[in-house]
């Protein structure tokens, strides 16, 4: 700790965000940096703590608390107030593989259970994870390290997401000769086609870690899904290992009963991110091979950071109008009671796509709308999706929910008499989250799965009920946080390796 | 000679210099040294002779503490003593390294020692060379906490349980938490956690005593109001008074005004330093414990750094702020065991409805210590073990020092067992206590009351920063700034939750033991036994049974739990059998009395118990000055007026022992010899030593010379010596002491506050004597010092007769003149910001007048 007295002194700052109707003119990165003496008097407000809870990463109450890859926080906190980059860099490497990516995506769990957070506004902890790694970029320390020595044993990594690339990663530093199967064009998973540009830029981040990987030693191979173009056993027999990261990708939809469902203008939100994603690389959106939002209203249903994703999106391609349903209630804008910290606090936040569509729509004079200043609806149901005789989408229906009387033995909400609503929309993306793995790998190779269908194997080990088959990340957590991927990624290649050598020196 | 990599920190040097070691060269700490500046991590450029040279320093200073502990003064005297226990290591390593050395639990033979080192190795130099190594090193977490470390048993995961727990009233959050305690990987750092209950006769819980008595027994931990904020220490004591357990002063004292209501500490601590120790503190106790040593930090004491010690904080310990205080580590009045029965019998008269307990901590041989107190009358003894203590305890204390209270309280419940000496006295145990199974096997190996400090302090919001030395204690518990205290969320009900839980859970393990009360299971060690289940693989060679025997097995005749009161032979002292009867109407009235008293060597504490009759009466302002007035002929015993109040004068015409006016509380003790002695006083002994130990307030007169340690830890007296022997004046924090006379050696050592004023004809010979460390040497000028030192000469001829003091008033302009003020260079800082403060504050009240007559 630098300075002991820092957290007294200085107020938390984080990275800048560009004026929300400014960038809503391009597809580039919202987020700027901080000065270095402003980064360094942010690492100042760290404590040091002697329990540093933001180090923690692991459940309390069913949440992350801390950081799940157990990034050594108050090292280069302390660090950065020194000024002594290039060793934060590698403290920060030495647990996280890839921290340009969770400085820029991740909900930083860590900031949630800091321990100044008790009382003050937490460490700028993420702001510093991406200062650390953009430096290191930008000043040429981050160069390809391959393996002194190769062991000779193949191992083939199914999905190249995060939790494939983490495990791809260490298992390469390990001396394995890593094969990375992805069944779309590009490498990345959600980190290329779910997660849109202007949150985590594709080709200047994205493939920039993709490309030093390959010079590492690892081999992508797209366009081939395992299950259809290679048949998953012959995979195990062309291997000594492998490693499922096939995410979570069968999505939620909880809608599939409601009137109006099959009306031309609804989809899931990953189809609408993932085509944008691929036009905008392919071609600029020259080819127009996007779902386009431009001159609609459009309609999201589901509140997380796919819905948001969703608003930004739209925002950038000229929508007229944009509103976010979702059922929970607003969570309280401080830590209720049962709420405690060092638990992530479920409190009222805005994303950059709320306060993009703040900034840019009227939302006092929407009809219908209740927040004055966020495009969310809460505690909203919908009830109907409408259409005219084309079967065209053309608005939906909505009633409001109240989550404080449950219905004994049925709903944990009951719908407000006389409350509904009609909204108008072209477009509507389901943003409700993943069932689960899709199962045809599992289904070949005889691998068992728990009964939310996701691929059976134990946190911390990792081997499912197949020898030398291991799984990682979404397909064996249910969907989560690019960050507890990098977790099961890294940690599924140290069991891999064991498995494959009968001792690891991987953490 | 020794050339190795290993060494690195200070334990190290004293291990292997306590083994024999003459030099040791340890060349990989300066490669490391050099590393780092090679790499930039050093901000200043070090040459290779100060690399060197600095790294020696800091090592020396942590022996001399290491030392300083111990009670050794040369190097040559700790070199080869092998003061050490093992603790976990075999028989076989003992004899062929460490013979002598006591190893209880037996442990690691050299095969596992080198299992342990391989994989040391194994992190710098991979055995699999195709991973590249990143160039750090994992951190360990061997202080702080990480993750994949070493085991803490307060992680982030057991203090967010607790602090559910308390704040809550969550009975689930607690049974999280106790088992993440109990059942969890740590459980292997402790040896509890290596113990398992035998099955018992269960009974109904019903049958078992209730939660609201169990809690009677808890206590809280000596935590010092200065270390801790006053809304926390306060908390504390209101959490404690309301379930009818104890909370503790610690050693910084205790502001009066929280003695009126449930504020009030019930155990009011006496430790070396004497902080705060009035007669006034003493009586408003329902305990007072003499603290020996910490269970954390045996051999060390507080150690409040100046920015924690403000006004109102200084004002309790009768220091000056500011300025830093270190506890001395031995107390000065306690050289032997018939020194603390002297001190117990001290406290006793000075409130005698107070139990009087002796602090110890756990260590081989703590058994026989433990008899030695019992013998000298201790109503309680406690048995410290080395997992508490603070944040802020040096490292080598927190990683080296102390041992498990599970092999202290068993010991020393199996000694008092075997004398007989067990139903004489109550035994208590702390130490990282935190679940009712902790508290089930500190009782079921000798203790029938129970100390816990870190817990109570965590479900008030402390999250262990180990910030505690630095005042940023963030949540506003180990820190005295107003901005963070005023961060501080914790309540009384936080504590009281918790431990109800704790007892609660207690009650549970007793039901199934087939316990009806704490009294039954005291001792009953036979119930426990060692868990091989859950063995970790350096754990498989030791052996617990010397700790799980029952030591009423042998002894069935010998009581196991405390059932008597000492006899401590109060109603012998003249105070009870003459002076209290005597001056029980000027007790009531103030009304003036003066005795005639013919006093001896054997009367003890003369007049302590008087003055804590009038504080009684009267509160800390006591009596006007001479009410009480007691002529005394003859020789007086140890510790004559002793915490003697305002208003109460003791006249001894003769001599007098030790203690001579030990924590003067305000009264007025004048020795001289009888008229027709021929020796002269100046050249002669008339006081014995540590005379004025620990006073705050009052006066003394001493025709003759005092022997040694006078005024040692004096913050408040005024006192005049015709000469002083070694150590006079050594840590004094406040008060006027006038040396008419010689001076021993290491005067002013330490002294961090008041002034004295020493006749030194020969100022070469003074400044020889004086420890120069602290304080300057200045001439007497100023003319309030002029007056002051005066008054206290012509006071002095008037109380003793002294000629010497006559002669020199009589010849004064160059008497003066031989003078020399010694005062603390701290304490003159403070003075004069004292000073600026209040010609700031008198400036800006006459600012609006300046203004308008602008």
């Amino acid at each position: 700790m630098g300075k002991p007295t820092g957290f007294k002194e200085y107020s938390r700052e984080t990275y800048r965000e560009r004026d929300p109707l400014v960038r809503l003119g391009d597809w580039s990165e919202f987020a700027e940096p901080l000065p270095v003496d402003h980064l360094q008097k942010q690492g100042a407000r760290c404590m040091d703590c002697g329990i540093p809870f933001c180090h923690t990463g692991d459940l309390l109450a069913g949440m992350a608390a801390g950081c799940p890859v157990h990034n050594l926080i108050p090292e280069w906190n302390d660090l950065v107030y020194q000024d002594d980059w290039k060793t934060a860099l590698d403290r920060l490497h030495k647990t996280n593989n890839f921290p340009e990516f969770t400085g820029r995506v991740c909900p930083a769990p860590c900031e949630g259970s800091c321990t100044l957070g008790i009382s003050e506004p937490p460490v700028a902890i993420k702001t510093i994870e991406k200062a650390i790694i953009d430096r290191g970029f930008k000043e040429g320390w981050v160069t390809p390290q391959p393996p002194k020595s190769r062991t000779g044993k193949k191992v083939a990594v199914v999905g190249s997401g995060p939790a494939g690339l983490a495990a791809a990663a260490q298992l390469n530093q390990a001396g394995h000769d890593v094969t990375i199967y992805e069944r779309a064009d590009r490498p990345g998973g959600l980190l290329m086609y779910g997660i849109p540009n202007m949150k985590l830029e594709k080709e200047k981040v994205v493939q920039r870690r993709l490309e030093l990987l390959e010079a590492e030693g690892v081999k992508f191979i797209c366009n081939t899904e395992i299950g259809k173009d290679i048949h998953a056993k012959e995979l195990m027999e062309r291997f000594d290992a492998v490693v499922l990261a096939v995410g979570s990708t069968v999505p939620n939809d909880f809608f599939a009963k409601t009137p109006g469902r099959d009306l031309r203008g609804i989809h899931f939100a990953m189809e609408f991110l993932t085509k944008n994603t691929k036009s905008l690389l392919d071609s600029q959106h020259e080819d127009r091979g996007y779902i386009s939002a431009k001159g609609k209203n459009i309609l999201v249903i589901g509140g997380g950071d796919t819905g948001t994703d969703c608003i930004g999106t739209s925002l950038r391609h000229g929508c007229k109008g944009v509103v976010n349903f979702e059922i929970v209630p607003q969570p309280p804008a401080a830590r209720p009671a049962n709420n405690p910290w060092p638990q992530w606090p479920k409190i009222y936040r805005q994303d950059y796509g709320h306060v993009e569509a703040a900034a840019k729509f009227d939302y006092e004079h929407v009809p219908g709308k209740t927040l004055p200043d966020d495009p969310r609806e809460y505690s909203i149901q919908t009830t109907e999706f409408l259409g005219d005789e084309s079967g065209n989408l053309i608005g939906m229906k909505t009633v409001c929910v109240d989550w404080s009387r449950p219905i004994p033995g049925g709903a944990p909400f009951t719908v407000v008499e006389g409350s509904e609503k009609t909204w108008p929309g072209e477009l509507c993306f389901l943003a409700l989250g993943f069932r689960g793995p899709e199962q045809i790998i599992a289904e070949q190779l005889g691998v068992d799965r728990d009964p939310r269908s996701n691929f059976k194997a134990e946190y911390g080990k990792y081997a499912t009920n197949i020898n030398g088959v291991f799984a990682a990340g979404d397909c064996r957590r249910g969907q989560s946080l690019v960050v507890w991927a990098i977790n099961e990624g890294r940690e599924a290649a140290r069991e891999c390796d064991r498995y494959l050598m009968g001792k690891t020196n991987l953490p | 000679m020794l050339e190795t990599g290993e060494a690195r920190e200070v334990h190290h040097f004293c291990l292997l210099t306590g083994f024999g070691a003459d030099a040791i060269s340890p060349y990989l700490a300066f490669d490391a040294i050099r590393d780092a500046k090679d790499h930039g991590h050093l901000k200043e450029n070090y040459s290779e002779e100060k690399i060197v040279a600095t790294y020696r320093e800091g090592i020396a200073k942590g022996m001399l503490k290491v030392m300083g502990k111990m009670g050794i003064s040369t190097l040559q005297s700790y070199k080869g003593a092998q003061i050490f226990e093992a603790l976990g290591l075999s028989p076989e390593v003992i004899d062929r390294c460490f013979a002598g050395t006591a190893s209880r639990i037996r442990g690691v033979n050299f095969e596992i020692l080198a299992q342990e080192l391989l994989l040391r190795h194994e992190q710098g130099f991979p055995s699999r060379t195709e991973t590249k190594r990143l160039p750090v090193l994992p951190n360990n977490g061997l202080v702080h906490w990480r993750h994949g470390g070493e085991k803490h048993g307060w992680n982030p995961f057991t203090i967010a349980e607790i602090q559910q727990a308390a704040r809550a009233g969550d009975k689930n959050a607690y049974r999280r938490f106790a088992t993440l305690i109990n059942e969890g990987e740590q459980r292997q750092g402790t040896l509890r956690g290596l113990m398992k209950f035998r099955p018992g006769n269960s009974i109904p819980l019903e049958e078992v005593e209730p939660a609201s008595e169990i809690v009677r027994r808890f206590t809280t931990g000596a935590m010092s109001y200065g270390s801790i904020s006053a809304e926390a220490h306060e908390s504390i004591a209101i959490a404690m008074n309301t379930i009818g357990g104890k909370s503790n002063t610690g050693e910084g004292g205790e502001n009066y005004e929280r003695f009126a209501d449930n504020r009030r500490s019930a155990i009011k601590q006496v430790a070396s330093g004497r902080f705060g120790v009035t007669s006034w503190y003493l009586t408003n106790a329902d305990e007072l414990q003499i603290k020996i040593a910490q269970g954390a930090k045996p051999g060390e004491g507080g150690e409040l750094p100046g920015h924690k010690v403000d006004k109102i904080i200084a004002a309790t310990r009768h220091s000056t702020p500011g300025v830093g205080l270190i506890s001395p580590p031995p107390h000065h009045d306690i050289y032997s065991i018939e020194d603390l029965a002297q001190l117990i019998f001290d406290l006793k008269n000075s409130n005698p409805s107070a139990r009087v307990s002796v602090k110890l901590v756990s260590e081989v041989g703590v058994g026989t210590i433990a008899a030695g107190v019992a013998k000298g009358h201790a109503d309680k003894i406690l048995i410290s073990g080395d997992g508490g203590g603070t944040g802020a305890s040096p490292l080598t204390s927190i990683k080296h020092a102390g041992l498990p209270w599970e092999l202290g309280i068993s010991e020393t419940h199996q000694t008092l067992v075997k004398n007989d000496l067990r139903s004489r006295v109550r035994l208590e145990t702390d130490g990282q206590l935190r679940t009712g199974r902790d508290m089930v096997i500190a009782c079921l190996l000798g203790a029938e009351e129970f100390g816990f400090a870190t817990a109570p302090l965590i479900t008030m919001g402390c999250i262990m920063m180990r910030k505690c030395h630095l005042n940023t204690c963030p949540v506003g518990i180990a820190t005295q700034d107003p901005v963070l205290r005023a961060k501080f969320t914790g309540q009384p009900e936080h504590v009281i939750n918790y431990l109800f839980m704790v007892a609660e859970d207690a009650r549970e393990i007793m039901a199934q033991l087939g316990f009806r009360s704490i009294d039954e299971m005291v001792g009953r060690a036979d119930m426990l036994d060692w868990n091989r289940e859950t063995q970790h693989w350096k754990a498989k060679l030791l052996d617990l049974s010397m700790v799980l025997t029952r030591a009423s097995s042998k002894y069935p005749n010998a009581g196991t739990f405390c059932t008597r009161a000492q006899n401590h032979g109060l109603e012998e002292t003249l105070d009870q059998s003459y002076l209290l009867k005597e001056c029980r109407h000027s007790i009531e009235t103030g009304e003036r009395i003066t005795l005639d008293v013919d006093i001896q060597n054997i009367d003890r504490a003369f007049g302590t118990t008087l003055s804590h009759e009038v504080s009684k009466k009267w509160g800390p302002q006591g009596l006007p000055e001479d009410t009480i007035r007691l002529r005394c002929r003859g020789s007086a015993g140890q510790s004559v007026g002793a915490w003697a109040v305002k208003g109460v004068t003791i006249e001894v015409i003769g001599d007098a022992n030790d203690y001579v006016g030990k924590g003067l509380s305000g009264g007025k003790i004048i020795v001289y010899p009888p008229d027709g002695s021929t020796f002269t006083p100046r050249d002669n002994i008339i006081l014995g030593n540590v005379a004025l130990y620990g006073a705050t307030e009052g006066e003394a007169y001493f025709r003759g010379m005092a022997a040694e340690r006078f005024c040692v830890r004096n913050s408040g007296a005024k006192a005049v010596v015709e000469g002083v022997g070694d150590h006079g004046l050594e840590y004094m924090t406040g008060g006027r002491v006038v040396v008419l006379g010689d001076t021993g050696r290491n005067f002013a050592a330490g002294m961090s506050g008041g002034i004295a004023y020493v006749y030194a004809p020969d100022k070469a010979v003074f400044n020889m004597n004086c420890n120069h460390e602290l304080v300057d040497l200045d001439p007497v000028e100023h003319v309030d010092d002029v007056a002051e030192l005066k008054e206290l000469l012509e006071k002095h001829h008037i109380y003793t007769g002294s000629t010497l003091a006559r002669e020199m008033l009589d010849n004064w302009d160059e008497e003066l003149g031989k003078f020399i003020k010694v005062m603390p260079r701290d304490y003159k800082r403070a003075m004069a910001e004292l000073q600026a403060e209040e010609a700031a504050a008198a400036a800006g009240e006459s600012a609006p007048e300046n203004v308008l007559a602008h």
